[in-house]
């Protein structure tokens, strides 16, 4: 089996200490970064989303695919040098204020890294101030927002006053996501987009940026 | 009337011997057991009540005059059935082994999920569990219930956070999937000692001060889709029976509950199976106990209540849905009237049926919430038919700093 394979297999099966160890072969066989990420990393972690689409992966599958992608690209993203480190856009992401839980947000970083977007993932608990003051650093082109609880919800109408007091709004497209979000709360709220999963989030940050 | 009496007539009235009326925890435990006169509205006053009071998050989370009061002012002011003390239950056993917490304003604190306190196989070589009652914040929930119990005159529904979610949080979620995908036998080893060195003996504690006939296990992690079925057979339901079969008596149930996801694996009935099975895996004499199936509004949104209602009835145990928090924020009444007789018609059946008042977000509009409780009465009468939500009447009620005054218990 060729290492590329291999690679795919090992994201795919969310072995990440195999992941990293044939990443590494890879390079010191001579295989371009480039190719070790897209042949390889990226190709195990899109098949891992389109058995998750498919009812035939779970989320902990995804996850674990997930983790095994972040570890290949850690050891891979600082050797793209030029046009290598090519991007498709940039995207801040981040729980919003009050709320902890990152697992989609996760899972929603690595599908657009693996798709050439810059992430800047600011965590969980993320208060508008902190978006805003990302949006003005990073100039992304979309911000995406998640809140998994019935609770912390309304951070996300706070992110988008803020962007406008800010006067930033038009300059960003904002989109939502978690547990608790509609696509109706997103169209209440004047969102941009709502993404139900990861796969679509990433359909949808392609759409709004031209890349679709 | 001695508990135990009131048990005994609530029971008898469910099934048909209806001699007086009954007040609302009767009317619960008959709802529980069978048909009652109406439909039982419980509520979970939580942060709800932590914002109506302008208390601060560390103030609601630690000192526990301000918590009951709070939260017996909300269930009195609203007129509900019956309510129980709902802290922070993730926390309490977690907090009081050492993890960190993140304290925020004006929401409950959370697991700093960024520093598991569990991050090596060795670490829990050196955990100690805690004394019960006396650990971290132990003492905080020791004193509720004993608030609770001097105030109501009657025992509270105990809580206490699962064996399983406890590992998730302690050891952080993707360490633990990775724990039972590569090296189980330090997830079982996690898994004993969160059960018999942690929770059997809060259970006891909580039983000991509450004298409560029920203990509810909290499994948010037990979960699709963050957790596969064979994973929550695996390393889930062994340990539920575990702690079941240390702590629960003829008279007093200990179950697990509060997991979801029905909509999210392609039959409901394998979540609703695994339910089921977290309440009776070690509980004898099943008729006898006080299980409530709980299936939250994201599921039955999704799947219809109609099914579920009927998994109910094939497996004669009480339905329990919450009403969606997000509707009782936002409204209209209209509509939340309208969900309600959906709910009591579509979920309520002929009998055993509760619905749940939870998680309403702070600064929700009193009316909404008065809304809920006053259409849940006034169509929640049994046989329930087909009400026509338009003939809805709204009661006069008065603003909360108006009752609060003359009739709320001071939160400091």
């Amino acid at each position: 089996m060729d290492l590329e394979k291999e690679l795919s297999d090992a994201v795919k099966a969310g072995e990440e200490v195999k992941a990293d160890e044939l990443a590494r072969k890879a390079l010191e066989s001579g295989m371009a970064p480039r190719d070790v990420l897209q042949k390889g990393a990226v190709a195990g972690i899109y098949e891992a989303g389109k058995l998750w689409q498919e009812g035939e992966y779970f989320l902990p599958d995804v996850i674990l695919a997930t983790e095994a992608f972040n570890q290949v690209m850690k050891l891979v993203e600082p050797l793209l040098e030029g046009s290598d480190g090519e991007s498709r856009g940039r995207v801040v992401l981040g729980s919003v204020e009050g709320d902890a839980h990152d697992l989609g947000k996760n899972i929603v970083g690595a599908m657009l890294r693996s798709s050439l977007y810059e992430v800047n993932d600011l965590g969980v608990d993320v208060t508008a101030e902190r978006f805003v003051e990302a949006a003005k650093e990073s100039r992304p082109d979309v911000i995406g927002l998640g809140a998994y609880m019935t609770t912390t919800m309304r951070g996300m109408e706070k992110v988008i006053a803020a962007l406008e007091d800010a006067g930033l709004r038009d300059s960003v497209k904002v989109v939502i996501g978690g547990a608790a979000v509609t696509a109706d709360y997103a169209d209440r709220i004047g969102a941009d987009g709502y993404g139900p999963d990861a796969v679509e989030a990433v359909s949808l940050v392609d759409r709004l940026t031209g890349n679709a | 009337m001695s508990v135990q009496t009131k048990l005994l007539k609530a029971m008898t009235y469910s099934k048909g011997l209806r001699v007086g009326t009954l007040d609302g925890y009767e009317r619960l435990i008959a709802g529980i057991y069978g048909r009652p006169d109406r439909v039982p509205v419980i509520l979970q006053p939580y942060t709800y009540a932590m914002g109506m009071h302008g208390l601060s998050a560390k103030k609601f989370f630690t000192e526990a005059k301000p918590f009951i009061n709070a939260s017996r002012n909300m269930a009195a002011y609203f007129g509900v059935d019956f309510w129980s003390p709902v802290f922070d239950f993730y926390n309490i056993e977690l907090d009081a082994l050492g993890q960190k917490l993140i304290w925020r304003e004006s929401s409950e604190p959370d697991v700093d999920t960024r520093e598991p306190l569990i991050t090596t196989e060795d670490d829990l070589k050196h955990l100690k569990p805690p004394v019960p009652g006396r650990s971290g914040r132990m003492p905080y929930v020791v004193e509720a219930y004993e608030r609770y119990v001097d105030i109501m005159g009657l025992p509270p529904m105990g809580y206490c956070c699962s064996p399983f979610t406890m590992a998730v949080l302690i050891r952080g979620y993707v360490n633990f999937l990775r724990d039972m995908r590569r090296n189980p036998s330090f997830a079982h080893r996690l898994m004993e000692f969160l059960t018999m060195e942690v929770v059997v003996p809060w259970v006891d504690k909580i039983v000991e001060v509450t004298n409560t006939s029920i203990v509810v296990m909290s499994d948010a992690w037990a979960s699709a889709p963050n957790m596969t079925t064979p994973m929550v057979r695996e390393f889930c339901l062994p340990y539920v029976e575990k702690v079941i079969k240390a702590t629960n008596s003829a008279m007093r149930t200990v179950m697990d509950s509060g997991s979801w996801g029905e909509k999210d694996v392609k039959d409901p009935r394998e979540i609703l199976d695994v339910k089921m099975e977290m309440m009776t895996r070690g509980n004898g004499f099943r008729s006898l106990r006080p299980f409530f199936l709980l299936v939250w509004n994201e599921d039955y949104e999704a799947v219809g209540i109609q099914p579920i209602r009927a998994y109910a009835e094939a497996n004669k145990v009480c339905l329990m849905l919450n009403v969606r928090p997000n509707l009782i924020e936002e409204g209209p009444v209209p509509r939340i009237v309208e969900t309600v007789v959906k709910l009591l018609s579509e979920g309520a059946g002929n009998d055993r049926f509760v619905l749940l008042i939870n998680l309403v977000p702070i600064g929700t509009p009193v009316e909404h919430a008065h809304a809920v409780v006053a259409a849940a009465k006034q169509f929640g009468s049994y046989p329930i038919g087909s009400p026509d939500p338009s003939t809805f009447r709204m009661p006069e009620f008065k603003p909360f700093e108006d009752w609060l005054v003359k009739e709320g218990m001071p939160v400091d």
